[in-house]
């Protein structure tokens, strides 16, 4: 068996946190719409519901990364929105996606890359 | 309807999680119904829900685990559990005497109750391993006139009861037999059993390989044996192949034809004879001379299996309606000095355990009471420590934790107790229940199979584990919530359920000192008893006496012109060992109640023409009296030619010169062997010797006539039968240390023959203490109870009036600010200290009074209500309780007034 080829930069992000910095990177949003744009975005690659996103958002809220909006109403839905640590981990990594992106590109591995 | 599921599944997610997010996850659902459907909607939720729950539930003990090492406490759920378990260690290692002392007393109560009641379960519950044991039952003899009530029975009677009894599915006879067992590396004398082909049917038991005896083979010269587990293992190594392979007992082969299975043992411990369990049986027969022989051999047990429908007193009737039929196939000649004889039937069961019975159920309550007395303390100690941290509890219930929570925390920390008491309690169960084989001895049937009884142990752990509990979360169930608040504001010191607690700890004390008292005076009375037992005088002296046991195989000693000479030389060579300044070879040993007994006839003028008396017999050869300093009270020991040639001489005991010739001088009396009509040649008296205990201490001396050896008959000393005169005791005086001679005495027989086993090596003084073992036994355990009775009680007392003091700082200040003299408060603490304890003392003499009749019987020229034990034991606890007091009076008397009143 082949070694199984390593990312070029150590800190890769899980796709769910990676998917859901990239919904929020427009703005805030709550659960569900935040679920529809990881869907959009990811595909069938990352599949979440509801329980998984309000998971993954508690864990990327200790970690620093998004917080929620303080809401003056209580049946509001809640409002979650990127940290700067946030905005800087999903820039560093989608560099690292394009490096990776231009990694391959070099050696021709995708088909139609002539 | 799909939000109410929904909204009920959504409980499967952790509390916090829920609290936060469920709003949310609520509309998230219903915008994922309406937008997919149903079916698709319902599939990706309940997916989603599975994979969510696990990380939510570990998310949530995380940030739970975080709270508390910031908070110092948490709003937990039963999950909670591994924390809880490591806050009470911490807590508890806090408290290390506290903790120390709870455990420890838990463990004693654990650890006595789990070995005492191991004990009794294998001596009077443990099934015997035979089939429906309480159908068994064993048959006796008895002889009115020589006022011999209950006898191993004789073969003729054995044969006419089989033919006889209806009572019976089958009756089978038995007994002891030891064997030398030549062939491995050294010969060693062997306790084995010859039984009739009948005895193993009718015990149900199957031997694990090869066949039970034969019928065919109760005639005399099978030469076939059948082996116990135990010897088949250090034999054979446990091979399979060991049947129809041979092994040499009293140099004959004997071909195995069976092993027993491991949890067999038979005959057991208990009946007064044949009752030592037997490594290997071998089929028995009876000789042509046996089974005429009418009025001897008494020797033979007899069980028998009641027919179905039958009660063993039905049976035990019968059986004595058949002593007559069967008294009138004696011969006339035995008849008609007036002989009779009486038959009896007991269950085995009853014979097995019937000694031992009530010392061991008293050692039983007394245990109980010692697991009453740990309990009381545990929640003492417990009650105590929950007040003092009163405020803790406060704070934490300030903080929001709901009593629910923290009961479950003070629960906690009573088993954490209740569990490391148990382990503790558990071992020093299983360290006792080892030790106790070699600490009793035979004393007690079924001893050697002793194992802890694991229902005890966890009845033993849930009685003590439950005290803990219950008064471990008492003040929780008591106070209310408001009494927490109280507790806060109110400062450190202060008790809120003050008063009620006091007076249920007052009531612990003083019960664990009543039921220390009653067991100070059981154990008191037994020692009193013990005492008395141990001043008896056996009638030898000791010190220095080494005794060992030859026994010639009939094999190669076939006849007394070979068994004879042996015995001379080994006498000549023994008395020849450096240091030996004494000895003798003799058919018995004193103390052991092993020996012979035969009739015999006294020659005197004022005959009443009765039955012929009973008398113990030792045939001597060499110093016997000197060797076991035995004192001569009138006339001489035998002269040298006595010893070696047939004069027809006798020395008597005391006893016996007393009832066969009151009031007269006995030497130069004449006694015969048998009754008046005996052939047997008359003996002059020479000498009459002191008495010596034969059998059991205390008991009544029994007559003993002492005769050379040389005059016992030859058909007597050559019978295979009754191995009595060739199985001789060795006894040698010492200059010095006894052990010093058994080199000596092995090289001496062993010079005569190297194949011959030397058996029952020990010195005197260890007979003697054998003798004394059960009353010892019990003495030192209940002794052992007593005094840690009144330790557990001395520490309830002390823990008690500590705990008062420590929680009385303040009210100590106030009194001396007021004027009060340290010796004020000291007086007032041993007050209230000893009023607890004589009121304690009071009752539990009390309680004696009523419970020590039942030790009547065990206790040996002493009264249940002996006034010394009454007197000493209230005046040794008066003494321990002054001392408990002492110590924390002492320390309020040493409170600074200022501090005191600072405290607050």
């Amino acid at each position: 068996m082949a070694p199984t080829p390593q990312p070029p930069t150590a800190q890769a992000l899980t796709p769910a946190v990676f998917h859901i910095l990239l919904a929020l990177a427009d703005g805030p949003l709550h659960g569900y719409a935040i679920m529809q744009a990881v869907e959009q975005s990811a595909g069938s690659d990352v599949r979440m519901g509801p329980g998984t996103i309000y998971g993954s958002l508690q864990r990327m809220e200790e970690a620093g990364l998004v917080r929620e909006l303080p809401s003056r109403r209580d049946d509001r839905r809640r409002l979650f929105t990127l940290q700067p640590a946030g905005r800087r981990a999903l820039a560093s990594e989608a560099q690292r996606l394009a490096r990776l992106a231009d990694l391959v590109r070099a050696r021709r591995l995708l088909p139609g890359d002539a | 309807v799909s939000r109410r599921v929904y909204r009920a599944l959504l409980r499967l997610y952790p509390r916090e999680f829920r609290a936060r997010f469920g709003r949310d996850l609520e509309y998230d659902a219903q915008d994922m119904l309406r937008d997919r459907g149903a079916i698709r909607g319902w599939a990706r939720l309940l997916i989603d829900l599975a994979r969510a729950i696990v990380p939510a539930h570990r998310h949530a003990r995380v940030a739970r685990r975080h709270t508390v090492q910031r908070f110092g406490h948490e709003e937990g759920s039963m999950g909670s559990l591994l924390f809880d378990l490591r806050h009470a260690c911490r807590t508890l290692v806090k408290a290390p005497v506290f903790t120390a002392v709870t455990i420890l007393t838990l463990a004693l109560g654990i650890g006595a109750n789990s070995a005492i009641f191991s004990l009794v379960n294998a001596v009077l519950l443990r099934p015997t391993g035979y089939e429906q044991p309480e159908r068994l039952m064993l048959i006796y003899e008895g002889i009115p006139r020589a006022k011999l009530s209950k006898m191993t029975v004789s073969p003729p009677d054995y044969l006419d009861l089989t033919a006889y009894q209806r009572s019976f599915s089958a009756i089978g006879a038995y007994r002891g037999q030891l064997y030398e067992l030549s062939g491995g590396a050294e010969p060693e004398m062997i306790q084995a059993a010859r039984i009739t082909a009948g005895v193993f049917p009718i015990l149900g038991v199957q031997p694990m390989l090869g066949r039970g005896f034969l019928a065919s083979e109760e005639q005399p010269g099978h030469t076939v044996v059948i082996l116990g587990h135990g010897l088949w293992q250090r034999r054979f190594a446990g091979r399979l192949d060991v049947l129809g392979q041979t092994i040499t007992l009293d140099r004959r082969p004997y071909t195995i034809v069976g092993v027993m299975p491991a949890s067999f043992q038979f005959p057991k411990r208990g009946p007064q004879r044949n009752g030592e369990p037997a490594a290997l049986w071998t089929p028995l027969s009876f000789a042509p001379f046996e089974r005429e022989a009418r009025g001897m051999m008494y020797n033979h047990s007899v069980i028998g299996r009641l027919r179905d429908g039958l009660t063993p007193e039905q049976a035990a009737a019968e059986v004595s309606a058949l002593a007559p039929r069967i008294q009138r196939n004696y011969p006339a000649v035995i008849l008609q000095s007036g002989f009779s004889i009486v038959m009896s039937a007991e269950p085995l069961l009853e014979e097995i355990a019937g000694e031992v019975r009530r010392p061991l159920l008293i050692l039983l309550g007394a245990v109980g009471l010692v697991l009453l007395i740990a309990c009381a303390n545990v929640a003492n100690l417990v009650l105590s420590r929950a007040v003092t941290r009163q405020r803790e509890i406060g704070v934490r219930a300030a903080l929001g934790a709901g009593r629910w929570r923290l009961a479950q925390l003070l629960l906690t920390e009573s088993v954490v107790l209740a569990g490391a008491g148990g382990i503790l309690g558990v071992l020093i169960g299983h360290w006792t229940v080892r030790a106790m084989p070699t600490v009793i001895a035979t004393s007690l049937p079924g001893v050697e199979d002793v194992t802890l009884d694991l229902r005890v142990v966890a009845f033993a752990l849930a009685i003590s584990a439950l005290t803990a509990v219950v008064f471990g979360i008492m003040p929780l169930l008591a106070g209310d919530r408001r009494d927490l608040n109280e507790s806060l504001r109110d400062g450190s010191t202060r008790a809120t359920s003050g008063r009620r607690q006091h007076r249920v700890q007052g009531g612990l004390v003083v019960s664990s000192v009543a039921f220390a008292v009653l067991l100070l005076v059981g154990a008191g009375l037994l020692i009193r008893s013990f005492n008395t037992l141990m001043a008896v005088d056996t009638g030898v002296r000791s010190a220095r006496v080494l005794t060992a046991q030859v026994a010639l195989p009939p094999a190669t000693y076939t006849n007394a012109a070979a068994v004879r000479p042996f015995y001379q030389n080994l006498y000549d060579r023994v008395r020849a060992i450096p240091g030996v300044r004494a000895a003798s070879i003799a058919t018995d040993v004193p103390l052991r109640p092993d020996g012979e007994r035969r009739a015999f006839t006294a020659d005197r003028a004022d005959d009443t023409g009765g039955p012929p008396a009973s008398t113990a017999v030792t045939w001597i050869h060499g110093d016997y009296f000197r060797s076991y300093g035995i004192p001569l009270i009138k006339g001489r020991t035998f002269l040298p030619d006595e010893i070696d040639q047939d004069r027809r001489v006798a020395i008597v005991s005391r006893a016996m010169a007393d009832q066969s010739w009151p009031g007269q001088d006995p030497i130069g009396k004449r006694i015969k062997w048998g009754g008046r009509p005996s052939q047997a040649p008359w003996m002059t008296v020479v000498g009459v010797a002191g008495d010596v205990v034969d059998g059991k201490l205390g008991e009544e001396p029994v007559v003993h006539i002492y005769a050379p050896f040389v005059e016992s008959a030859d058909i007597r000393v050559q019978t295979p039968v009754m191995p009595l005169l060739r199985r001789m005791v060795i006894a040698t005086l010492a200059d010095g240390e006894p052990a010093t001679l058994v080199d000596g005495v092995r090289r001496a027989v062993a010079s005569l023959d190297p194949a011959l086993a030397v058996s029952d090596v020990a010195t005197l003084t260890e007979i003697v203490a054998d003798a004394s073992a059960p009353q010892r036994f019990s003495t030192m355990v209940l002794g052992a109870f007593a005094g840690g009775a009144l330790l557990l009680a001395a520490v309830g007392l002390y823990g008690v009036m500590a705990f008062g003091v420590a929680q009385r700082t303040r009210e100590f200040g106030v009194r001396f600010a007021l004027g009060a003299t340290r010796r004020d408060v000291v007086a007032l603490i041993l007050r209230q200290g000893m009023t607890l304890a004589l009121i304690g003392a009071v009752l539990g003499l009390a309680g004696a009074f009523v419970a020590t009749r039942l030790m009547t019987t065990l206790l040996y020229e002493t009264s249940a209500f002996d006034p010394l034990t009454f007197a000493v034991v209230p005046v040794l606890l008066v003494t321990v309780a002054l001392v408990a007091c002492y110590v924390p009076a002492r320390r309020a008397a040493r409170v600074e007034p200022m501090t005191a009143l600072r405290t607050e």
